[in-house]
């Protein structure tokens, strides 16, 4: 086991740490208590044999708070049953370990923790592995997609979505997806959309979000979520006539002449060059009206001085 | 437009009405919906600049949501003013009350172009002469017809964007492309020129003028007095009272 190798390599490190901190004996099952004892104090980073950081702390207040507060650790990190974690030996449900195969390229330390969240939302899971970005990880087997924390935030500390701290609320998800989706990195190796984050943000929906309309779409609403496609994807909510149905959800009525009206496209040439002949138009009466306003104020403060050219 | 005038005992008025009690109401109308939509408006035009201003300035209108309905109901209202005005116009018309005299008119002649460069060399201290005036002054009328560029730019654009299916059946679809980005940058672009152009020309000449300042309070009494005619519309003054105008210039 590939894992296991890693392990060894860095666990003494983690042992060496836990000196410092009287910790319990060595019971099957751990409290989250017991854990945090090493790893609410334990700070910085740790670079596993392949080349993954992991982050070792978890600050316990933070989780304490999350909706995940009530779950045991090892709830999610199964094969680390063990205290201090030598050998990752505890038992994987057989679905857990089918998915933990499959993002182990994204999740090379613990895949099994990361496919967990398939324990208590199998569906969700189902969806994201079928989506365009699980796809991308079960099947292109890269590394720098999303999967569940990559838009949620790590499962440690997940807040309610109606939080205004949540990655996914309306308050934060336009930059959470824009972390990928406004990165240019990844939009030149996926080809993506690339004028994505700056039309949304110029659009009615962006302005009106920022403003705190409070129905205002975000990224999701027209997207879908977990179950997201690409947009060349016939059965994506943001395909050809599917926008009757989606832009339908708020504009009653939508029809074929106004889903257009909505795009990340750049505008193209028509609209460019009508806004390019109005500022010509706004210009030239700026020029004019500023002119005439201060030129005719210089002349009002002249004759006053000179009394010239005045009526008597 | 009708010349109700108060005759005093020497036969000439000491006020003449300029603007009847239906032309004041369009204009407060006008003036009362177009702050509202400028507030509003602006608000979303500069949404993500400077930061925070606009979240703030929203929210003076009652957040996001509040400050749309504002917009919208002002917007229409404006509408229903425009077409009021335009429909009041053709009755005038068409009952003789109104004729178009090129010394009243406020449609645009050569003579405005004239008078601007007239006033251009006067500025510049090139010409001793000011240009004169009829009932309206070219800045007048700049002022006038500005409104109807702005009702058919801005108004039409905002009532698209506003309702959008109620005008797609008119929509034809080979602009559905492109249209609604092009209605919204006419919307935006012209209602800051809008709103410039009344920041600078209309507050300039109307109210920060010395002559005028703080303001001429013909909006509310629809009354210019002889003197303030004869000073700045000659040419109407002459025109109404040919009499006096030349026994004037006798002396």
């Amino acid at each position: 086991m590939p894992y296991k190798k890693r392990l060894h390599a860095f666990a003494p490190l983690l042992l060496l740490s836990c000196f410092l901190i009287p910790v319990s004996g060595f019971a099957q099952q751990q409290e989250s208590a017991n854990c945090l004892a090493c790893h609410s104090s334990m700070k910085g980073r740790i670079k596993t044999t392949g080349g993954a950081v992991i982050e070792l702390q978890v600050n316990a207040e933070r989780f304490a708070g999350s909706v995940h507060a009530a779950l045991a650790c090892t709830d999610c990190h199964m094969k680390y049953a063990d205290n201090p974690h030598t050998s990752p030996s505890g038992a994987v449900p057989q679905p857990v370990l089918a998915i933990a195969s499959k993002i182990s390229a994204k999740h090379p330390v613990d895949p099994v923790a990361a496919a967990a969240c398939a324990k208590c939302h199998p569906d969700i899971y189902a969806k994201v592995l079928d989506s365009v970005h699980g796809r991308n990880i079960t099947d292109r087997r890269q590394t720098d997609g999303a999967l569940c924390i990559d838009c949620h935030g790590s499962a440690h500390y997940i807040v309610p979505v109606k939080n205004p701290q949540a990655k996914m609320s309306r308050k934060h998800q336009v930059e959470t997806c824009g972390a990928c989706h406004g990165d240019k990195k990844i939009i030149e190796k996926y080809k993506l959309e690339e004028n994505v984050m700056d039309s949304f943000q110029e659009s009615f929906h962006g302005r009106k979000l920022h403003l705190g309309h409070t129905r205002a779409p975000v990224c999701a609403s027209c997207h879908g979520a977990h179950d997201i496609k690409t947009k060349n994807d016939p059965t994506s909510p943001v395909f050809g006539n599917n926008r009757l149905q989606t832009c339908g959800k708020c504009h009653k009525g939508a029809n074929e002449k106004f889903i257009p009206a909505i795009t990340h496209k750049r505008p193209g040439p028509i609209p460019h060059y009508t806004e390019k002949g109005l500022m010509l138009l706004v210009i030239g009466v700026f020029a004019f009206i500023i002119s005439h306003v201060l030129l005719e104020a210089f002349s009002d403060i002249r004759d006053a001085i000179f009394k010239k050219g005045r009526e008597e | 437009m009708s010349q109700s005038t108060t005759q005093t005992a020497q036969g000439i008025p000491q006020e003449i009405e300029r603007f009847n009690i239906t032309f004041r109401i369009q204009h407060i109308l006008m003036f009362t919906t177009f702050l509202l939509l400028s507030f509003t408006g602006w608000g979303l035009k500069y949404a993500h600049e400077p930061q925070g201003v606009a979240s703030w300035w929203i929210r003076v209108w009652g957040g996001a949501e509040t400050a749309g309905l504002i917009h919208r109901v002002a917007g229409l209202t404006m509408l229903a003013d425009f077409i009021w005005h335009v429909i009041y116009l053709a009755y005038l018309f068409a009952t003789k009350q109104m004729t178009i005299n090129l010394k009243t008119t406020v449609i645009p002649l050569p003579k405005d172009i004239f008078d601007i460069i007239k006033n251009y060399l006067y500025f510049l201290g090139l010409s001793k002469e000011k240009a004169m005036y009829g009932k309206y002054s070219y800045a007048q009328k700049f002022d006038y017809w500005a409104v109807f560029w702005g009702m058919f730019i801005i108004g039409f654009s905002g009532f698209a964007l506003a309702f959008p299916m109620l005008i797609t059946p008119i929509v034809p679809k080979f602009v559905s492309g492109w249209i609604w980005e092009v209605l919204s940058i006419m919307h935006s672009d012209e209602a800051l020129l809008a709103i410039v152009f009344i920041l600078f020309w209309h507050f300039y000449n109307e109210h920060l003028k010395p002559e005028n300042f703080p303001m001429s309070w013909l909006w509310i009494t629809g009354r210019m007095s002889i003197d303030t005619l004869k000073h700045h519309h000659p040419i109407e003054y002459e025109m109404l009272f040919p009499e006096e105008a030349k026994t004037e210039k006798k002396h």
